[in-house]
């Protein structure tokens, strides 16, 4: 049985990982006020490509992790300007399915191109742990929640300080005077797939790292994700990483103390136990813990 | 007047109404009361508060202040979507048209509050449900002959002109049996021979109907035309009450007014 | 003829073509039918909800699934007559339906989008769990329906006829889905439909018309949970045996292709839909022998045939959103107005 202090780490890891994620929604639906229901897909993507990169290209895996990421960035834009730039101002229907026809592509596609035996994700780290106080705390586990962190760090300097930072939020809160104030939507949108397909390989990367294995269904997590977000609101990047922290440690701690304390909620209560959250939050408040209600025209 | 020598009780009594964002007094003490069968048209100029007044008629805003009682009952128990049910059949500016649909088919939308019958009826297409379908497309056709449009009954309303679209929704809501007919900005957008069209509508309405209805409107001229009473806003305060040669010949709302120009029908 | 007659003769023609066709075909085609003809009834309830309400819904998959366990406790576990199972397997479905339906009334969107996809996972962790009724992760049996002599285990014989197994499931699902479109016709003709559209256009402007907008989503959610049931029991039933692990959120999407190719808000775009989605991989399976990129299983071959009929969903998907969102039936309708032009202006 592990430690709380275990369960704890796990989930902070697991949280930064969510954090990832949702902060790869997050840059979408803010520059473009779309879901990306094939993040999981670019994140699987991202994994495979390094992991082969690694195992198959024989490099480093820095540099392989590089490769996948901007590998990850580039089908990301593909599937923007080549698909999406063509449906804006369509309905909510439209731009979910269209996603979701990506998502649909990507999950046969990965597959097919590396082959769906579990493998490793490459990283150097394996299994190896650091011992602090008598806890052990795998150091793959360390450097996602550092490499979490980087990025997010990152993207809020980026947001906050830079000019297409500033470009997205414009963009993001009316389309019509980001255009007239001559802010490229274009551009605006295709950075935030960019940004969200890089995000995606780091999340996708270290997901993989021990003690599980890459294998297709890593894909899945992001769907883990959508509590993180909704329970954050999709509009705030915060209220999302926050969330993303919050449901990885609910998911650890629920995995770890469920089965004990309350085996009649079933086996593996701890992978749908977000989604009932997520669900119970959505019925009090429809637009998640910090997500504002769009306004509606009569 | 009754028998007992007292007036029948106003189908809209506004007593006090006041609506504040914040700090932004949209509306401030404005009281008017509404007699049945009479044609009462609101009038002011941009941001005068007309379309916050409209706005509360219809239940879309709370006020914070004062009351609205609609045929003796306070408005502020009534959610949007019971305004059909309680005899109140409004109009939009920017058109509620449901654009896929045949101009009978929007028309029938307004008989829905009417309706009984549920899926089961429906679905098993009984004879209950047959013979309600038929009432309904009878009252529609009605509607449609009444307003003149006949002949694109079966057309599909995002195609057609906005004038059109104008006289099926006023269609739409005579479809709907309401008590009191709420218009907003009938004629916003209107070229002078559509408003006169429209005016005249109105008034076919009124008059033939003996409706009890409520305008808010902009353009001077078609108000002056058709209200039988007038209620003028400025800076969300009431300027004047009164028919529209007392309306015209006030000078609060002259002064509102300046610089404005003024059609010559009035 | 009268327009009346060449219709009533259409019909008739298209009736028996039906009808007959099993016996026309081999053995894998028949199966393919029973198949299409049963997901077109699935497809035909998501319509009314997505389609013709404008609901999302990723959750197909749930209800699909709940029909499934429902019949196959009912009819397994129980031993009540199809005659029982069937129908209660769309009540069942349709009750719970009822209580999702609620949850459209709060969101928009992809929130509802959202809420739908946990549906599905929240409801295959139930099915995992519910071990008596579902078989666990191992699953369950489900029995075949026998109406009286007519036996679908063992087939029928009548006279010198022998109706198989297959072609009684055929007809059985044929008379089910003929039923189901006769309902949605005169639904579509209904006051309900009307209040449906205008839910789907202007959900604001409609409640202020006096549409109970409340009451017809939850009516287009049970609707279409029902004859999710329906079509999931039969097709659990068809398929002898289910695990909770089919009832995923790929499956909710296969049924979102249907509709969208097939058309939406259009009788018979979910029968099209489902041709296509069921069909297609069907086909693909039947010359993978010839086509050398194919795997069939019984290896060689660089992709395999569920998932290059994936991708090339996935992909048809995104076609018809971008360029026909009306779907097969929009691309007929644009061709017959075409010709009727082309009629027009020539001389």
């Amino acid at each position: 049985m592990r430690t709380f202090a275990q369960l704890l780490f796990s989930g902070l890891a697991l949280g930064a990982i969510y954090a990832l994620i949702a902060l790869g929604f997050t840059v979408i639906y803010r520059a473009s006020r779309v879901i990306n229901f094939a993040q999981g897909q670019l994140l699987a993507l991202g994994a495979f490509t390094t992991s082969w990169l690694v195992s198959s290209g024989k490099l480093p895996f820095w540099a392989a992790f590089v490769i996948g990421a901007l590998g990850t960035a580039a089908v990301a834009l593909v599937f923007q300007s080549g698909v999406l730039r063509f449906a804006l101002g369509r309905p909510d229907f439209t731009i979910v399915m269209l996603t979701l026809g990506l998502a649909t592509v990507l999950n046969s596609a990965i597959p097919t191109a590396f082959g769906d035996f579990p493998r490793t994700n490459g990283d150097p780290w394996g299994a190896s742990a650091a011992h602090i106080y008598g806890v052990a705390l795998p150091w793959v586990k360390i450097w996602t929640i550092v490499a979490a962190l980087v990025v997010l760090v990152g993207f809020f300097a980026f947001n906050r300080y830079s000019k297409y930072g500033l470009a997205m939020r414009g963009a993001a809160l009316d389309p019509e005077a980001a255009l007239a104030v001559g802010i490229p939507l274009r551009r605006v949108y295709a950075t935030a797939w960019v940004l969200a397909g890089v995000v995606a390989c780091v999340g996708g990367v270290f997901l993989a790292g021990y003690p599980n294995t890459l294998d297709p269904t890593v894909s899945n997590v992001a769907f883990l994700a959508f509590p993180a977000i909704i329970l954050g609101g999709i509009d705030s990047t915060t209220g999302a990483v926050l969330g993303g922290f919050v449901i990885g440690v609910v998911e650890e701690l629920t995995a770890g103390y469920q089965p004990q304390y309350a085996s009649w909620l079933g086996h593996n209560f701890y992978l749908v136990a977000p989604y009932v959250v997520m669900i119970a939050v959505l019925l009090v408040r429809p637009y998640g813990l910090f997500g504002t209600r769009p306004a509606e025209r009569l | 007047m009754n028998p007992t020598g007292q007036s029948p009780p106003p189908v809209l009594d506004v007593v006090s109404l006041g609506l504040r964002f914040g700090a932004v007094a949209a509306l401030t003490d404005v009281s008017f009361s509404v007699a049945e069968g009479e044609l009462f048209a609101v009038i002011g100029p941009n941001g005068a508060g007309k379309t916050s007044l409209f706005n509360l008629l219809c239940r879309v805003y709370d006020p914070t202040a004062g009351r609205i009682v609609l045929n003796g009952l306070d408005m502020i128990d009534l959610r949007p979507h019971q305004l059909a049910g309680a005899g109140v059949a409004r109009t939009f500016q920017n058109l509620g048209l449901f654009r896929p649909l045949s101009v009978l088919d929007n028309v029938l939308v307004g008989r829905e509050h009417l309706m009984r019958c549920g899926t089961v009826r429906s679905g098993l297409s009984l004879p209950s449900a047959r013979r309600e379908e038929k009432a309904n497309h009878f009252a529609a056709l009605e509607a449609l002959e009444f307003v003149g449009l006949s002949d694109v009954a079966g057309r599909p309303v995002g195609l057609l002109p906005y004038g059109v679209q104008k006289r099926v929704e006023l269609a739409r809501a005579l479809v709907m049996e309401p008590r009191l007919l709420l218009l907003d900005e009938p004629v916003a957008g209107m070229s002078r021979s559509e408003r006169m069209e429209i005016a005249e509508l109105v008034r076919t309405i009124h008059g033939r109907r003996g409706l009890t209805i409520v305008l808010v409107e902009h353009d001077m001229g078609t108000v002056m035309s058709l209200a039988q009473r007038v209620l003028a806003l400025d800076f969300g305060r009431t300027i004047a009450v009164g028919t529209p040669a007392e309306i015209q010949a006030n000078d609060d709302v002259i002064r509102a007014y300046l610089g404005q120009a003024h059609e010559a029908s009035a | 003829m009268s327009r009346r007659q060449r219709r009533a003769l259409a019909v008739t023609v298209l009736v028996i073509a039906a009808v007959a066709l099993p016996f026309g075909v081999n053995a894998y085609w028949r199966a393919t039918f029973v198949f299409i003809l049963i997901a077109a009834l699935g497809a035909l309830g998501l319509d009314v909800l997505t389609g013709r309400t404008g609901q999302i819904s990723l959750g197909h998959a749930f209800f699909l699934g709940a029909g499934a366990y429902a019949g196959g406790y009912l009819g397994g576990n129980l031993h009540l007559n199809a005659v029982v199972w069937i129908p209660a397997a769309g009540v069942a479905a349709g009750i719970l339906g009822a209580l999702v339906g609620p949850t459209a009334l709060r969101l928009r969107g992809l929130y509802l989008a959202i809420v739908t996809i946990g549906l599905v996972f929240i409801g295959q962790h139930i099915f995992v769990n519910v071990t008596a009724i579902s078989g666990g992760p191992g699953g369950r049996a489900l029995p075949a329906p026998s109406f009286g002599p007519v036996n679908f285990a063992t087939g029928y014989s009548i006279g010198g006829l022998t109706i198989s197994h297959d072609e009684l499931y055929y007809l059985l699902a044929l008379l089910l889905l003929a039923l189901g479109m006769l309902y949605v016709r005169n639904l579509e003709r209904s006051h309900l439909g009307r209040a449906m559209a205008a839910v789907r256009e202007r959900e604001l402007a409609a409640a202020v018309l006096g549409v109970h907008v409340a009451r017809t989503k939850v009516t287009a959610f049970v609707i279409s949970s029902a004859m999710a049931g329906v079509a999931g029991a039969m097709y659990a039933s068809y398929l002898g045996f289910v695990v909770p692990t089919q009832w995923d959120l790929l499956l909710s999407i296969e049924y979102v292709v249907m509709i969208v190719v097939g058309g939406m808000a259009s009788l018979w775009g979910p029968l099209l839909g489902a041709v296509f989605v069921i069909g297609f991989p069907a086909l693909l399976q039947d010359v993978s022998g010839s086509l050398p990129f194919l795997s069939n299983g019984l290896g060689g071959g660089v992709i395999s045939v569920s998932d290059a009929s994936a991708v090339i969903y996935g992909g048809l998907l995104i076609v018809f959103l971008l360029i026909e969102p009306r779907g097969v039936v929009g691309l007929v309708t644009r061709l017959r107005t075409l010709a009727t032009r082309r009629r027009a202006a020539a001389p």
